[in-house]
């Protein structure tokens, strides 16, 4: 076939016109595509409920999250034995609460309910921050390489070598006596207002924030490391693109998938760690509920009232799970070369 | 690929040492020539920070010490009486202020050797036993007290002994003239050559210790037999002719030197602790010689420790308030469980200068409508008794319940109700209006007690109380300086039995709970009252036990009712499950054991 | 690549040097100091405490003679003496000089122990947990991830998902106990606490028994409690990658030779989907070496991970200057590893 056939059969074809593909942005072909995809529709309804059910929490509750009945301390649903035999010997039942009471008679429904705040907050923000600063950081680090490079990941090495734990613990304590007793009107009393809405997580909010950025930066800086060999970007280059450009058009959308996927991973971990401070105790201020808190006040009795710690835990898992599956879905999505396709 | 293939051989290798290590033979089964009666138990998680008697100042030093060495006297865990220890016998002064105590003279020092698996006793430069002589238990006292060993529990000698707070302090003061000694120099570091002119401890001869007190106190007995009057001995830590100085670490296993019932096999740190039967021990009445072998220590949290108890790996083991539900409903537990009392409380103090608890009526108010008994049965679980007042009944001069029926604070809504209404109504506010926080340091324990009271107060009261909580250290140095806040919370433990310990050294000014500047109150509780601070002296002095009683009774009724400067909120008690083969006594000393008094029949 | 090394080898003692003056920094400005004691100390004995462990030196002073202690090596004729001042982590004897390196000085919570003695007897079993977890997360998580991207969205692929995710939601606290009370309390045939390694260890940290009934038997259960959680984290990020990389041009160029699929996969496709995994695996070891205090106060096991937390809400200074440095340097080092085999990964990596 000769090119002038193939012009022809074009013009032929359409009446005339040319022929091009429709030009589509990269994110609306994303959405369209993340919308096909069913997992990724079932993960990001049940983040969406569970948002729902973060902000309509004192209506769909059925009790408040602080209301202690202490003789109903520890007693459970009479199904629940059925489910956990070894229970039968010494447990306590009660109708009022649908999973269970905790060991001062709150409900344990409610507070999980409650509790999806706290950890969505924790689940939302950690990210955010971390992808912002650990990015931005990471591409600029790997783009330019060399001195730069050098530089900037042992400047994350010495931040990195900082045991995240130690830093929120040291944090923790300077913040809480130095705002513990702060003037009205001051700026300090600014934040210890915010910090006390949050249930005393604020401090927790700024110190993880501050200690996850860096892998994030040393994962972004590892992808563009690779990417920017590649031959693309060497043509990218050839036809004049600006450093900008080549980072934002052509390197970031191919290294964004692992990164969300890491990303997405490491919701888990932010929520551990805020376990992990309500275990040794640093964590939110009582009675405020989070899944976390939960999970370590359950564990110590997770032989003997078994309930108090599964039900936060399985609340944990489906969100965990519905993250997966839209990250998993993000990153097909958002991936270029599946542009165009599906 | 080459990285997948070294993982995968990496982990076949793995699997087959694994394997290889499971076929070899099983190691050769420990020859047992009699049966050994070994115990094993639970110290609690951490290392045991030392086990030096002038360094000690928590429990699990104390369980150890009490065990490898013996005080001038000797307290009955169980009776809290003051019987006999190194000492057979003493005489005091007319004047009360000075004991001398008589020492048995057959005592040896030991050690443990690893290489023979015995205990054996140690040798003096010429080749003769060495034995425990009056000039130990003085050495032992002016270690303690020396500057340089920067002992924390030194305070206690300091401040019974006559000069030991100025040579604790570093200044050299003769107690006969209280003329200032100037010169320093010779006295640094080293104890041998402060005299009697200085501290007023002295060795008379071999078997006798002279001992003169500030105070004419019922206690001084019990100070004599503190762990930081122990024997301690010179030749191991600061050496002599034919023996090495150890300094330091004259604690550690090969090291240590004793002379009580048990003597230290082995300390893994971190792991365990073994002690060992010291045959060389005579044995007296209130010290019988020990009849269980082998003493061994654990050193895990408290749920694992009862999982390895109800895997039948340890002996005795503290109840986790977590299982206790379980405990109580199983038949085989249940059975082996005790509950004991300690002497201990626990109490929530007021800083009376604080806004809004600056006024009594708000402070009964709070502390008359916490329901003790509830939160002892649904939060707790332990067994303990709601506390009416801070001596716990138990110690020396405390009041009891028995004899005491009505005294001190106890839950009644209406009264706190009545009391907190008068104060709005006279102030012009409502309940609103009151902004009152309550401090702990992090752990969920506390955090468990706070929120139920927090909610006890919401309910009787309808006050709004604000929980914070801060890390130890940072709520030490808060709940001691000027921004004590309105309501914390603290434990108090005894040193030694007496009531003294208790209400004196904690909320006297100038005491623990009551930070003192010139005798001004800064911190804590910030109270001074005159007729409390002349109540405590007198009855330390009272000698009737009686009238002693009395006094105390009323000096708690002060704290807890008319001045209500704190709440008293439960005494403790010891929660744990024995196996049914060990034949055991129950201290109420914090759980300071006497182990040679154990047996066990299988 | 030599000069590379050693270029960051020099960086290591900057960031040691950085990490130690922001650690000791903060650690005195914290309110509460190591002697603060529920029943409150007469100044007196304050004093003498302060005065024996030079705390009231000025806080340059104290942070120099840190400095000093740590990083310059004493040279004598004598031999050491067991004394508690003339401790350090490295002792050895070079034809007739005793040279004594590494003195992370006392622990204030233990007068017979230093830093020094921490670090000999708890810091390898650690290390040896460390080792054991991430070899139950790569052994786990490795060939769940690579059999999720090849059998995408399949049954399979939803199945070790649910398993990654069951290991991350679960945490130590809650599985510990669980594993504890079955194979411990009830079957009996894993020992419920403990650690079977005891000191002296070969090379510092191999222990000396290596039978089931002195190490294997203790390590199972906390090495699995902690690797579950990392196991996820390493599935995922593997399935992810290999996912991305399969897709490349020279996979679709090697099928279309016609190479076999599982040369093309674990020829081609698997070093270089490494990378992200990789990455993470240096700060994972890292990371499982100095975190694990809830595995270690579930099992009993006497490691480091109690003294991070502890020394922190003690103010035992030594031990927190001593613990951080210890992390700072494991964490370089297993960066500096990472970046290694990330050049040996991927041949178009270079570092200039």
């Amino acid at each position: 076939m000769t090119a002038q056939l193939n012009v022809e059969s074009k013009h032929n074809l359409s009446g005339g016109q040319p022929l091009t593909q429709k030009r589509e942005s990269l994110f609306a072909d994303a959405f369209r595509r993340l919308l096909r995809n069913r997992a990724a529709v079932v993960g990001g309804s049940i983040i969406v409920i569970l948002i729902l059910l973060a902000v309509l929490a004192p209506v769909i509750a059925p009790a408040p999250y602080d209301l202690q009945v202490l003789d109903d301390q520890n007693t459970i649903p009479k199904w629940l034995t059925s489910v956990f035999p070894t229970m039968a010997p010494y447990a306590r039942f009660s109708d009022s609460y649908p999973l269970g009471a905790d060991y001062v008679g709150r409900d344990l429904l409610s507070r999980i309910i409650y509790g999806a705040r706290i950890s969505l907050t924790v689940a939302f923000i950690g990210p955010i921050i971390s992808l912002i600063i650990g990015v931005t950081y990471g591409s600029i680090s790997g783009f330019f390489g060399g001195r730069v490079d050098n530089v900037m990941m042992r400047f994350v090495d010495v931040l990195y070598a900082f045991p995240g734990l130690l830093f929120i613990i040291l944090l923790m304590a300077f913040f809480r006596s130095t705002f513990s007793k702060p003037d009205p009107g001051s700026f300090s009393y600014a934040i210890s207002q915010m910090d006390a809405r949050m249930g005393g997580m604020l401090f927790i909010f700024i110190g993880i924030g501050l200690t996850a950025w860096e892998t994030m930066a040393r994962l972004t800086r590892g992808q563009v490391l690779s990417v920017r060999e590649k031959e693309y970007i060497e043509a990218a280059r050839t036809i004049g693109a600006t450093n900008g450009r080549i980072m934002f058009n052509h390197i970031l959308p191919n290294i964004v998938g692992p990164l969300v996927v890491a990303e997405t991973l490491a919701i888990p971990g932010y929520i551990s760690t805020e376990a992990f401070l309500s275990f040794i105790g640093i964590g939110v201020n009582p009675p405020t509920p989070s899944w976390g808190a939960m999970i370590s006040d359950g564990a110590q009795v997770v032989r003997t009232y078994p309930n108090q710690t599964i039900f936060p835990a399985l609340a944990l898992a489906i969100t965990m799970f519905a993250f997966n599956f839209l990250g998993d879905g993000l990153r097909d999505a958002l991936d270029p070369r599946l542009r165009g396709t599906q | 690929m080459q990285s997948k293939k070294l993982f995968v051989f990496a982990a076949l290798l793995i699997v087959a040492s694994m394997l290889l290590a499971a076929c070899q033979p099983a190691a050769a089964p420990a020859e047992q020539v009699a049966e050994k009666k070994v115990l094993k138990l639970n110290m609690g998680p951490g290392d045991i920070p030392t086990l030096d008697p002038a360094l000690a100042t928590d429990t699990s030093s104390n369980q150890i010490i009490e065990l490898i060495t013996v005080g001038l006297t000797r307290q009955n865990e169980v009776t809290t009486d003051v019987e006999p220890g190194m000492a057979t016998g003493w005489t005091m002064s007319d004047d009360g202020l000075t004991y001398t105590f008589t020492l048995r003279e057959d005592v040896p020092w030991v050690k443990y050797d690893a290489v023979s698996g015995e205990v054996q006793q140690v040798l003096d430069c010429e080749g003769n036993v060495r034995m425990v002589t009056a000039q130990d238990f003085v050495y032992g006292m002016l270690r303690t007290l020396a500057p340089a060993t920067a002992s924390d529990y030194a305070y206690v000698l300091a401040f019974a002994l006559k000069g030991g707070a100025d040579y604790n302090g570093g200044t050299l003061v003769d107690v006969a003239t209280g003329e200032v000694i100037a010169d320093p120099e010779t006295f640094e570091g080293e104890s041998a050559p402060i005299g009697p002119e200085v501290v007023a401890v002295q060795a008379i001869d071999n078997k006798t210790v002279e001992m003169t007190f500030n105070e004419a106190a019922v206690f001084n007995l019990n100070i004599a037999g503190m762990w930081v009057a122990h024997a301690m001995p010179s030749f191991q830590i600061d050496g002599d002719d034919c023996t090495e100085g150890k300094g330091d670490r004259w604690t550690e296993t090969g090291f240590n030197v004793s002379y009580g019932p048990y003597a230290l096999k082995e300390w893994v740190h971190d792991s365990y602790i073994t002690l060992v039967k010291n045959p060389f021990w005579p044995g007296q009445d209130s010290v019988p010689v020990a009849k269980i072998d082998e003493l061994t220590w654990l050193m895990l949290d408290d749920a694992p420790a009862f999982a390895e108890y109800e895997a039948g790996n340890i002996d005795v083991a503290r109840v986790p308030q977590a299982d206790m539900d379980r405990v109580k409903a199983d038949p085989t537990l249940s059975a082996e469980l005790l509950i004991a009392p300690d002497l201990c409380t626990y109490y929530y103090g007021f800083n009376t200068t604080a806004p809004y608890v600056d006024d009594v009526r708000v402070r009964r108010a709070l502390s008359f409508a916490v329901d003790r008994q509830s939160l002892i049965d649904n939060v707790l679980k332990g067994g303990q008794e709601p506390a009416g007042w801070f001596s716990r009944p138990g110690l020396a001069g405390a009041p009891t319940r028995e004899n005491y029926p009505d005294l001190g604070a106890k839950f009644d809504a209406e009264y706190a109700k009545a009391q907190l209404q008068e104060y709005l109504d006279e102030k012009g506010l409502t309940v609103a209006d009151l902004d009152i926080s309550l401090m702990f340091n992090t752990s969920s324990g506390h955090q468990k007690i706070a929120e139920a009271i927090q909610a006890m107060w919401k309910e009787n009261l309808g006050v709004d109380v604000k929980l914070v909580n801060q890390e130890w250290k940072v709520y030490l140095s808060t709940i001691k300086g000027a921004e004590t806040p309105q309501v914390w919370r603290l434990g108090w433990c005894q040193d030694y039995p007496d009531a003294n310990n208790f209400i004196r050294e904690v909320f006297a000014v100038g005491g623990s709970a009551n930070t003192a500047e010139g005798g001004v109150p800064t911190g804590g509780v910030t109270w001074k009252n005159d007729t409390f601070e002349q109540g405590v002296l007198d009855a330390a002095r009272e000698q009737d036990p009686e009238k002693r009683t009395q006094m105390y009774a009323d000096l708690e009724k002060l704290i807890v009712v008319d001045d209500a400067i704190m709440i008293p909120i439960y005494w403790y008690t010891r929660v744990s499950t024995t196996k049914p083969y060990v034949e055991r006594t129950f201290s109420v000393l914090g759980g300071l054991e006497h182990m040679e008094k154990w047996d066990i029949k299988k | 690549m030599g000069r590379y090394i050693v270029r960051r080898l020099l960086y290591l003692v900057v960031v040691l040097f950085v990490v130690s003056a922001i650690t000791f920094g903060l650690m005195h400005a914290v309110p509460g100091g190591p002697f603060d004691r529920e029943k409150a100390l007469p100044p007196e004995i304050m004093a003498n405490l302060e005065k024996r462990y030079h705390l009231d030196d000025p806080l340059v002073v104290q942070y120099a003679n840190y400095l000093y202690d740590v990083f310059v090596p004493q040279f004598s004729t004598t031999a050491t003496t067991i004394s508690i001042e003339d401790d350090a982590l490295l002792k050895f004897n070079v034809g007739g000089v005793y040279v004594r390196w590494m003195n992370f000085g006392p622990s204030f919570s233990s007068r017979s122990r230093t830093v020094n003695d921490i670090f000999r007897d708890q810091l390898p079993i650690s290390i040896q947990l460390g080792i054991l977890a991430l070899l139950v997360a790569l052994i786990i998580g490795m060939p769940m991830g690579i059999l999720g991207a090849l059998k995408q969205n399949t049954i399979f692929d939803y199945l070790g998902m649910s398993v990654a995710i069951f290991g991350v939601s679960v945490p130590v606290i809650v599985l510990g106990p669980i594993l504890i009370w079955i194979f411990g309390v009830v079957l009996k045939v894993l020992p419920p606490t403990g650690w079977g390694a005891k000191p002296p260890y070969i090379l510092g940290f191999i222990p000396s028994d290596l039978s089931w009934d002195g190490f294997w038997r203790f390590s199972i259960m906390p090495a699995i409690a902690l690797g579950l959680g990392s196991s996820a984290i390493i599935a995922r990020l593997t399935r992810a990658s290999l996912l991305q990389v399969i897709r490349e041009d020279y996979i679709r160029t090697a099928r279309a030779k016609g190479l076999r699929e599982n040369l093309v996969i674990t020829r081609h496709a698997l070093k270089n989907s490494l990378i992200p995994v990789v990455t993470i695996l240096g700060p994972m070891f890292a990371a499982l070496v100095t975190g694990t205090f809830v595995t270690e106060l579930t099992f009993g096991i006497p490691g480091m991970g109690r003294y991070f937390v502890t020394s922190i809400t003690n103010r035992d200074y030594p031990v927190i200057m001593g613990t951080i440095l210890l992390y700072a340097f494991f964490l370089v080092i297993a960066n500096l590893v990472v970046d290694i085999v990330y050049a040996y990964l991927d041949p178009r990596i270079r570092y200039d």
